[in-house]
């Protein structure tokens, strides 16, 4: 094949691929090949709206990631800047969940081109929620800490000041108001959890009154004799936040009564 | 997801009778988020596996919307879509090479897991439904869902 025929059947299979149907006044849904992950393809309305025309996903694409994420979590960290960025990068306005483009100047191909390209990387997100699950454990262990303890109950990141005034030995999340104060600690990996160990004894070794909790991401990911030993000094422990957000929450409630 | 189910422990989950609570209709009330509305049920099983029901619907269009059934293997912290009930939209079954504009249903295949889809990118368009009130019935009478016998007789 020639060059040139090569160029012309690139043409024809996208151009082929792209199509307008009718769905009410003014409201005409844009068939595009692009798709999410399992196969649904994006949603794309061209409509008008104020005197002119937008293309919208009418919420779609935020709904759609929400399968596999809650929807708070696509507004913070990691996620939160990823679409920020997409957002910014080709003119795409979140009027409160629907993803719109103006038209501007009769640039239809144009718009369409950003809008695309702005869905695809915004559903990027989900992949981050699988293969990167990891660095978002931490992100979610607080904002369930947030959510299920009084702010005025809770301290992140807490060490003791008269013991340790650098903060080597650290609590995720320190519960007080108590008799004894809550130590809490996200585990998300052998080394945390070998790190939470020392922790505790040190708490121990200095006479620290206090109960301990620990919430493993995975807990049959922890190695077993890191584990054993992390058991002997740990109180209670769950063996993944997301499976057990229930127990976890009544857990909390019971203790800081 | 870090396991792959074979079709028949797909098809074993999704048949396995889910016992719905007494007021889970209240349960499954949806609620306003940014753009669309949703709510989930978490349901035990008859052979003790937890499963969701996770209900999703535009706030603009109430055509578009999706109804979950997902089981939660054991100790994990991420779900497995056993089937989707979605409303009207373009879906391509890449394996098969189609592509087409309606309702549908998702549903998990070994085959799908296999290539590093998502679990249930294969659909077919159905006819059984065009509406999220009778997705969310046809979901519930397909999937072993027990409503408590009190609202049977009252739907009877």
């Amino acid at each position: 094949m020639v060059l040139k025929d090569i160029e012309l059947d690139f043409k024809n299979k996208v151009s082929e691929k792209l199509s307008l149907s009718s769905e009410g006044v003014d409201r005409y849904r844009v068939f595009t090949p692009f798709i999410f992950e399992d196969g649904d393809h994006l949603s794309i309305l061209l409509k008008r709206r104020n005197g002119g025309w937008v293309l919208s996903d009418e919420g779609h694409t935020y709904m759609h990631l929400t399968y596999d994420l809650e929807e708070k979590d696509l507004q913070k960290g990691n996620r939160q800047k990823i679409i920020s960025n997409a957002l910014s990068m080709f003119s795409v306005e979140d009027k409160e969940g629907e993803l719109v483009i103006p038209i501007q100047r009769d640039q239809y191909g144009d718009a369409l081109y950003n809008f695309v390209q702005a869905l695809l990387k915004i559903t990027d997100v989900a992949y981050l929620s699988r293969e990167r699950v990891r660095s978002t454990f931490i992100e979610d262990f607080r904002s369930f800490m947030e959510e299920a303890v009084p702010e005025n109950r809770r301290e992140f990141d807490w060490h003791d000041r008269q013991h340790d005034p650098e903060g080597k030995y650290l609590i995720d999340c320190r519960i007080n108001s108590m008799l004894r104060p809550l130590f809490v600690q996200a585990l998300p990996n052998d080394d945390k959890t070998r790190d939470a160990t020392i922790n505790l004894l040190q708490f121990e070794k200095w006479g620290a009154s206090f109960r301990s909790l620990a919430i493993f991401e995975d807990q049959e990911q922890i190695n077993r004799k890191v584990l054993a030993r992390f058991t002997d000094v740990c109180e209670k422990q769950f063996s993944s936040l997301a499976a057990n957000r229930d127990r976890i929450k009544r857990f909390l409630e019971e203790s800081m009564q | 997801m870090a396991i792959i189910l074979s079709d028949k422990e797909i098809a074993d989950f999704v048949q396995e009778k889910k016992p719905l609570p007494e007021d889970y209709r209240a349960k499954i009330q949806m609620r306003a988020k940014t753009g669309h509305k949703e709510r989930e049920l978490d349901v035990k099983g008859e052979d003790g596996n937890e499963f969701r029901l996770i209900l999703r619907q535009s706030a603009i269009n109430p055509l578009d919307f999706s109804i979950i059934l997902a089981y939660r293997p054991p100790k994990s912290n991420q779900l497995f879509r056993l089937r989707r009930y979605n409303g009207k939209h373009w879906h391509t079954n890449l394996i098969e090479e189609r592509t087409f504009f309606d309702f549908h249903i998702h549903q998990a295949t070994t085959r799908y897991q296999e290539i590093g889809s998502s679990e249930d990118s294969y659909a077919e368009p159905t006819d059984r439904f065009s509406d999220f009130n009778q997705a969310l019935s046809c979901m519930l009478k397909e999937c072993g869902f027990q409503i408590p016998s009190e609202l049977q007789e009252r739907l009877l």
